[in-house]
This record gives structure tokens, sequence and C-alpha cells, in this order.
């Protein structure tokens, strides 16, 4: 059984990209991807029942899996070198090389190919993974297809492009669930790898030349992360002899020679979950169709990264090191959820906020402690359905209103009235208790409460991501008053995914303590007693379920409440006595007796908060708590 | 059940405290202008009337939101009085604040929108302190749960002197006092015209105010943990402070959202530094 | 009771609003008086407020053109019932010595309809006071 649902959640999306490849037909590609996706998303359900397990595949045709994966990824290598010099950049060549060499004289000479591995190794947080990689981007992927059509069909294309585009897109769901599958250092670098080509495809997809810059950068930074990986890798095996990670973990806390290696793999996290200094390729991937965006680069992909950092956790608890992860992710945090407020274009605000919320699980695994690691968990889980519910949204109306700016969204409620009610509740989602990323940032708080520095920038970080979250949210409401806001219009497949999501996103947030007493508490031991859907440690409480309960009761008094208010009497806004008395005109009578329409804009806090400000200084600082990290390993 | 009592009591007993501190508040700023002032029970009277006046609304989510800003300010006085976590009292009283936000940007009116952002501006300035002053709270008594941090058995005033200081501009910002009353201010004061609120009138007016009182009772509660050990240090400590905050408004002027924003980051990241430092070597 | 207290609140609570329609602002120093510790008119729990909907009584100062007219009818629509309209000075009552002018229309209620009138020029801040008190009896014939 186990065998199967494996071959179904990673070898499934492989053959489903290639038949969205190949078979260039739009109904059988549609139908591929609705398929894959359901049946991703039950394996992923169902390998819950199996627990943690550890496997390895053995042979198929006489040849063993771990030559096909090392076969693959010199391939894949090559591939990438190929690109190198199609795009003439040096620093991938270099980068592509440096793997090359090191990797070949690794396998070749040091790998002592004998010694058994298990290729698979699952426990909670892989399983959390996978069913979040399958769930999440089968959803994703459901709304890439009506979304696609209308997006080439706004760039009025002779040759459809969307075969190349579903088999990168589907491809990478096989990828992610191996990499957080892998137990063999080889195999997850592999896979790793693997990502990283598809989002520089990805990110090229539309083939422009700001596309094919970003993309560039994309994948010289992620290779930069790879060199990390690879040099991790071979130092970690010449200390351990290993190259199976959960023999490495269960050696415990480690010290000083281990903590190099450790340092690099986090390094090469750092560069794929986009932490600063690296957080430049991250934002040029939003170019990218918004499908991609959601799904690599804001629910999964970049989940990669910071899953690393958390998987050899206990490997560097408690070490120098641990601290300086926890000052570099909680400074990312700080640092981009500041950059975030001075941003109107509304991809880059969730880009922002994305690196933002990384840095703040990346910070937990800093600290270390059972009550951090909890935190991050739950973080990457609502994290995860909270952004890319918000980037599916994003993506709709900027095909509705052909922009992505939020002052364009201003008033969104009275043309896109369903939309802009799903997009708010993915914002107060994101932000407000009882809901799950907020209890992770409580948890977060509560466990960083001890170190000085990491709670100023904690406590900072989250008042600002507070200001350009509530600004978004009350800003698609703008408008006045109307007795019936026309319905609006939507693709079922569209609105299938919007609903689902957001229903997931406060559902799931529902079940959260659910979520804790089954799947975390028994991987990362206990640190909250859970009475009642009540949280409770002897350091703090959060009740969520008679939280939920008040808030659910208050909403729907609030809203008969409203519904009520449609009848009662309409007043224009107050605009100084001044009114031009038009219904739905929104002007006032100024000099000489012409109407002015009122304009409203947001404040921006350029001065304080300005991307060109501050981005030489945060990085500058991001590298210089990366050097303090990796040198204190030293 | 206790808890439930106690939390019950606390959504019933704080609109009446907050209405009466509110009366005496303008009672005192009066004398202190040499004028006689209205009854304390005048802010009673006010909501009274406003919840008699017709209903007049220019978008409905102004309704919605103004629901949702009460509920919220009335359930985290309740978890404070059922003694639950400090933090997660604040966040739950931060969803009131962002509804407040979402109502006032619901309105075309410019006056409303201005006020809105400016609002926003405060609660970026006061939420990393008072999240700052929780956290020092939990490095004294290494608690964040209200029923522990009673149990400790001396003032936190004493280890936290200047926490509390931060907390008095955060209390500043949240009362509406000068010099930070830009988004919207109390009494006869008028700041681009009614900042958030301009939009809100009757009864939904009158339900802001009450939030609000829930709002002042949650902030001066906070304060009172930094003397839970004698009811009188309670009192007078509580006294004390909102006499200050009476005596800042009526000296100072109203400044603007940059000063405010870089001088109380400042003064407050400084004084919580100092502060911390201390509790570290001590 | 809850009627009875909201009623009774009515006459406790006035808040005002003032709007000068182009007054010689003698009237409008003498309406600011009466907020002065002199007079002190929020004895009675009057608020002087900026926004017509948040007010409960109207005070309108100076003559009515055809140009302000139409803001004057605005605000007085914006507030919310139950309100009540006080004209103060010679020139609102009836347009005083412009009343003759090309641009004048005359006093405040050729626009709105007046409750009270205050006569005076200036009006005295005690019949001011008065006017505001009489207004409020409109406010206590709500009751019952």
């Amino acid at each position: 059984m186990l065998p199967m649902m494996l071959a179904l959640v990673i070898l499934l999306p492989l053959m489903a990209a290639l038949g969205c490849y190949f078979l260039r037909v739009s109904t059988i590609r549609t139908m591929i991807v609705l398929g894959t996706g359901v049946c991703i998303a039950a394996t992923s359900l169902a390998l819950f029942g199996q627990g943690s397990f550890t496997y390895s595949p053995g042979t198929i045709l006489g040849i063993s899996w771990d030559s096909l994966v090392t076969l693959a990824d010199f391939a894949l290598l090559f591939v990438i070198l190929y690109y190198a010099f199609k795009l003439k950049n040096q620093l991938i060549k270099v980068f592509a090389v440096l793997q090359i060499i090191p990797l070949a004289v690794f396998e070749l000479f040091f790998v002592d190919h004998a010694a058994e591995v298990p290729a698979f190794y699952a426990d909670s947080l892989s399983l959390i993974m996978v069913a979040i990689i399958s769930i999440i981007g089968s959803l994703i992927c459901f709304f890439a297809i009506p979304y696609m059509k209308t997006h080439e069909e706004h760039l009025h294309l002779v040759k459809s492009r969307q075969p190349r585009f579903f088999f990168y897109l589907v491809l990478f769901l096989g990828a992610m669930n191996g990499l957080v599958l892998s137990n063999n250092i080889l195999w997850l670098y592999f896979f790793f790898e693997v990502t990283t080509f598809c989002s520089f495809m990805l990110i090229a997809h539309d083939d422009t030349e700001i596309a094919v810059k970003n993309a560039t950068r994309a994948l010289w930074m992620n290779s930069l992360g790879g060199v990390a990986f690879v040099f991790g890798m071979i130092w970690a095996y010449s200390v351990t002899g290993s190259l199976s990670i959960q023999a490495i973990l269960e050696a415990g806390p480690m010290d000083g020679a281990m903590l190099v290696p450790l340092g690099l793999l986090c390094l090469a996290g750092f560069t794929k979950a986009a932490q600063i200094p690296f957080q430049s390729w991250l934002l040029g991937a939003m170019v990218a169709p918004t499908p991609v965006s959601a799904l690599l680069h804001s629910s999964t992909m970049v989940k990669a990264g910071v899953y690393i950092v958390l998987r050899l956790a206990p490997a560097y608890a408690g070490t120098f090191l641990s601290e300086g992860i926890a000052l570099c992710g909680a400074f990312t945090f700080l640092a981009c959820a500041a950059i975030a407020v001075s941003q109107s274009n509304g991809k880059k605000i969730l880009a922002y906020s994305t690196i933002s919320n990384l840095g703040l699980i990346i910070c937990c695994a800093g600290i270390n402690t059972t009550w951090a690691i909890t935190a991050a968990i739950i973080l990457i889980i609502f994290h995860a359905a909270s952004k890319a519910l918000l980037f599916l949204c994003v993506g709709t109306i900027e095909h509705g209103i052909g922009s992505r700016d939020i002052e364009d969204m201003r008033g969104l409620y009275l043309k896109m009235p369903r939309t802009a009610i799903i997009t708010i509740v993915g914002i107060l989602t994101m932000v407000l208790p009882p809901f799950g990323v907020l209890l992770g940032k409580w948890m977060a708080i509560e466990s960083a409460s001890g170190d000085l520095f990491v709670i100023v920038m904690l406590s900072l970080g989250s008042a600002i991501s507070l200001v350009f979250w509530a600004r978004w949210a009350g800003m698609l409401l703008t408008g006045p008053l109307r007795e019936k806001v026309p319905a609006e219009s939507q693709n079922i497949l569209t609105r299938f995914t919007l609903t689902v999501l957001a229903a997931a996103t406060v559902v799931v947030s529902l079940f959260s303590p659910v979520i804790y007493t089954g799947l975390i508490e028994p991987m990362v031991g206990k640190t909250y007693e859970i009475t009642g859907g009540v949280f409770s440690s002897p350091i703090g409480v959060f009740a969520v379920y008679p939280i939920f309960i008040i808030l659910a009761a208050a909403f729907i008094y609030a809203w008969i409440d409203t519904k009520k208010s449609g009848n009662i009497q309409n007043g224009a806004s107050y605009m100084c006595g001044a009114n031009v008395k038009e219904p739905g005109v929104q002007s006032f009578i100024g000099p000489m007796n012409v109407p002015v329409e009122i304009k409203a804009s947001n404040y921006y806090l350029e001065a304080f908060f300005g991307e060109e400000k501050l981005t030489m200084w945060v990085n500058f600082v991001g590298l210089a708590l990366i050097v303090l990290m990796l040198g204190g390993a030293l | 059940m206790e808890t439930l009592i106690l939390m019950i009591l606390g959504i019933v007993v704080a609109p009446v405290l907050g209405g009466l501190v509110s009366g005496i508040d303008r009672r005192v700023t009066a004398r202190l202008q040499s004028r006689f002032g209205p009854p304390i029970l005048q802010p009673f009277y006010d909501v009274a009337k406003l919840f008699g006046k017709v209903k007049v609304i220019n978008n409905f989510w102004q309704v919605f939101c103004a629901w949702v800003y009460l509920i919220a300010a009335a359930l985290s006085v309740g978890l404070l009085f059922a003694q639950s976590d400090l933090l997660l009292i604040f966040f739950v009283q931060a969803i009131g604040a962002v509804f407040l936000v979402m109502g006032g940007l619901a309105s075309p009116s410019p006056f409303s929108q201005i006020g809105a952002q400016r609002e926003l501006i405060q609660v970026l300035t006061y939420e990393p302190l008072i999240i700052l002053v929780f956290a020092s709270i939990f490095m004294v008594t290494g608690s964040f749960r209200i029923d522990e941090i009673l149990n400790y058995d001396q003032p936190l005033l004493a280890k936290l002197p200047l926490m509390f200081i931060v907390l008095g501009y955060a209390l500043t910002i949240k009362l509406r006092k000068s010099p930070f009353d830009f988004s919207t201010s109390h009494h006869a004061h008028q700041e681009i015209v009614k900042g958030v609120l301009t939009d809100y009138s009757g009864p939904y007016l009158g339900i802001i105010e009450i939030a609000h009182w829930y709002e002042t009772i949650f902030i001066l509660g906070i304060c009172a943990l930094f003397w839970h050990t004698s009811l009188v240090g309670v009192v007078v400590l509580l006294a004390t402070t909102y006499f200050a905050e009476i005596l800042i408004d009526n000296t100072m002027a109203r400044m603007t959202w940059r000063w405010m924003l870089k001088y109380v980051w400042s003064v407050g990241l400084a004084m919580s530094f100092v502060n911390l430092i201390w509790l570290h070597a001590g | 009771m809850l009627k009875k207290f909201i009623d009774n609140s009515r006459a406790k609570s006035p808040w005002i609003m003032h709007f000068d329609c182009g007054s010689c602002n003698g009237c409008d120093i003498e309406v600011l008086a009466c907020l002065t510790p002199m007079y002190d008119v929020e004895r009675f729990g009057v608020v002087n407020v900026g926004n017509p909907k948040h007010a409960d009584v109207l005070l309108v100062t100076g003559t009515v053109n055809p140009r302000n007219a139409k803001v004057l009818r605005n605000i007085y629509d914006q507030m919310p019932d139950p309100k009540g309209v006080i004209a103060i000075g010679a020139c609102g009552l009836s347009g005083g010595i412009f009343r003759e002018c090309y641009n004048v229309l005359g006093g405040i209620d050729k626009v709105i309809p007046v409750d009270i009138y205050v006569p005076g020029c200036p009006a005295k801040p005690e019949a001011i006071i008065d006017g505001v008190v009489a207004a409020l009896a409109k406010f206590e014939g709500l009751k019952g």
C-alpha cells in the first residue's frame, strides 16, 4: 500500500506532466489536471493513516533507484548549464560547475554506495507538507485552468503555450512531494534542484524581456543555494559518514565540526525561502502568471527552504547557529513587513508579506524550543492556505479590472462583490485571531519573549503587517452604498477554488486544536494542554473554540443588522455640504461651480519604509547577520 | 464556571465604569479650564441620545464594522476579567481596531479616509510598545497568563518602572488624548472634522462610543496589573495615571503623525531596552 | 424605561453645529463665547461638533445667498432626525440690513425650516443659550 501511495504522490504528477505536455488538447489536459489533483489530494490524506514511516524503493528493472536519481541529477545540472550558456550568464555557469564537479567527485570517490540508506522518511512534518502541497497545490492547478485560458486571450498568442506551463506546474507537485519525503540527502538535493528548475521555467513562461531577466536572477540565486547545499552535504558526510538525514538528526545536538555544514544547508534553505538578502528573486518572480506565484512562490516551493531549516532544527538546538538563524529570521520578518507598507502593487505586497512570514517561521526554527517548533508548523500550514487564497484573489481581480495595484481596487465590492469578500476573508485570516496564522504568531511571540532582540523585531514586524493588511481590506469596501450590488460572474472552476480555499482557511483554523493533538504533538512533544479547544501552557492561553464561537455569533449578528439596514436612510458622505447631488457620484462642487471628484489614496509612508530607501541597508544587515551566523559556526 | 462569571461580570461592568471614567474625565478637564463642566453621567446621556436618533448610513459595511468593533472590544475586556492570556487579549482587541479602520475606509468621504489612515498609524505606533510591555511582564513573572501574573508577590512597577511609562504612551494614544489625537478626537475637540468617525452617526456612533469605553477599561486594566498586590495601590496608580493623562491632554498641542511615529518609537524602544537590560542585569 | 431615558437624554445632550452663512462674524464670536468658561454651555451637555451627521441643533448666522443656500440645505439634510434649527442675529432672521441686496435671499427660513429665532445684532450669548434651551423644548415635546 505504501509504495503505491508514494508512487501516486511523486510519480503520478510526473506522468500527468508528460501527459499535459504531449496530449495537446485542452479538454484532455483539463481532465488530466483535475484527475491528478483529486488523486494526489486523496492520497495525501490517506498517508496520514500510515503515521511516520521509513521506506526504500529498491530497484526497478535491475537498476537501483539511487543510481537513477543520481543520473537524473546530473542530467538536470547539465540542462541548467545549457541554459546558463543560452542566457550567457556567468554566475549560473560558475554555480552549475561548482555543483557538478564536487558532486561528481563526491559520488565517484567518497560515497559508500553499498551502505543502506532509506530513501524516504516521513513524520508529521513531512505528511503535513505533503498534504499542503497536494491539496492546496491541486486547487491552484484547478484555478490555473480557466486562468491560463484568459491569460492567453489577453496576450493574443498564436500557439498556446499551456502544455509547457502545465508540464512544469504539475511536475513541480511531484518534485515537491519528493523533497519533503526524502531521507537520503542526495534525493533531497535532486528534488531541491528540480524545484529550482521548475521555478526558473515558470517565471520565464511569458517570455518577455523582464520575465527572462527575473527568471535568470531566480536561477542564479537558487543555484547559489544549490552550491551551498552540495558543500554542506559533502562536509556533513565527511563528519557523520551517513547520507541519511535521520541518522544525522539522531546524533542529537551537534557541536563544532558539524555546525558549518548545517549552516551551509540552512543557507541553501535561506536562498530557497528568499530570506534577506536573497529576497529579490522572489519579488522578480511576481512577473509569472498568478497560479505560479500562488503555488511556487508563496505556499509551497519557498516552504521547501523553510522545511530544510526546520528539519535540521534538532541538530543545531542550543548552539550559536540557532541563535543566528533566529536573528536572521526575525530581521527578515521585520524588514520585509516594513517594505511591504510602502508598496501599492498587490502582488508585491503579497510577496513581501510571504518573505516576512517565512522569516517568522525560520525565526521559530532558530528559537528551537518545542513551543517554537509547534509555532513554526502551525504557521506553515495556515500561511500556505491563506496566502494561496490571496494570490488567487489578486489573479482574479487582475483579470476583472486589469490592474493589480491596490489603489485601483478601491471600492472593488461594487464591481466584484464575491471576490472582494473572499479577499477580505483571506486578509482577516492572515492577521486576526482566532485564525491559524495568528495562533502561530502568538506561539512565536510567546516563545521568543525571553530573547530581547528577537522579541523587539517580532513586535515591530507584527504591528507593521497589520497596517498593510487592514488598509487593503478596508479599501475594497470603499464606496457609496447601493441598494443591490449586481452579482458577479465567475468561471465555475475559479469560483470553486476560491470558495473552497476560503472555507478551508476558516474551517481548518477552527480545527487547529485537533491538528495540534493529532499531528504536531506526537512529533515535537507535548507543549500545550488542550481542553475544550483551548491551548494552555504555564506561560499562556489561547482559547480557539470560545473566541471562534463568540466571533461567529458576532459576525452573524452584525450581518443580520447590516441586512436590516438595507432600507434605512442613505446619507451621502460628508463633503462640507458641497456634495454634487446625483446618485452614485462622489464629487463636490468646487471653484467656478465645477464638480470635482474626490480622490483618496493610502499613506505609503515612503519616508520611513520606502523600498529604495530601505533595500540597500536591509540587504547589508541581512548579509551581516548571515556572516555572523556562519562565522559563529566556524 | 468561575471564569465565565468573571467574564460576564467584566462585560457588564466595564461599559458602566468606562462611561463614568469618561464623565469624570470631562468634568476634571472642565475644572482645569476653569469651567464647571457637564454632569458625571453626561456620556450616558450622549450615548442614549445617539441611540434615539434616526439611522443614517453611507455604506452598509459601516454597520457591520461598528458591531464587530464593539463585540471585539467587549470580548477583550471579558477575557481580561476572566484572567486569560495578555497577548491573546491584545490580539482580540486588535480585531476591533482593524474593523474600526475598515469601517472608516468604507466611507468614500475624504475625512473618513484620512482619519482611517491615521488611525492605522496610531495602531502601528502603540502595538509594538504594548507587546513589549507584555514581554517584559513575562520576563518578570514567567507567564503571559493574568492568573499567574496575579500570583507574583510584588508590584511589577518596582521592576518595570520605565515599561509603565511606555504603557503610558500607548494609553495616551488609545484614549485619543493630545498630542496624539489626530485620527479622531474626543469631547469637543475637532480634527479633520471627526476623522475616522466622520460618517458614523446616530446609533452607530453610540456603538463606537461604548466600544471606546471598553477599550478605556481594557487599557486601564493593563495598567492596574502594575500594582496588583494591593487594592489601594491599584486605585492610587490608576487615579494618578489618568490625572496625568488629563493634564497632558490639556497642556499639549496636537502634533503630526510623523512626529508621533518617530518620537514614540524612539523613546518607547529606548526605554524598553533600558528597562529590559536592567532586568537581565538584575 | 429605556425609551424614557433616551427621551430625557435628548434634552440633556444637544450637540450643536454652527454654520456661518455669510455673517459679519459678530454673531459667530458670540456663539463661540458660549463655550468659554464665562458661559460654559457644556454644563448642559452642549458640545460644539463640526459634522452635521453628529449634530442635533444647527445654529445658523448670517444672510443666505444662492451660493450658500445649497450648502445650508445639504448640511441640514445630512443631520439625522430629530433635529432643530436656530437662526441667530438680525441677518439670520431676515437678512438684516443686507435684506435688499441683489444676492441675498433673506432669512434662513427661506431655505430650511427654523424652530427658534434669536434676535440681536449681534445676538448676546445669554440670548443664544436661551434659544438653545428653547429648542430643547422641541425635543422635550417628542416625549411620550
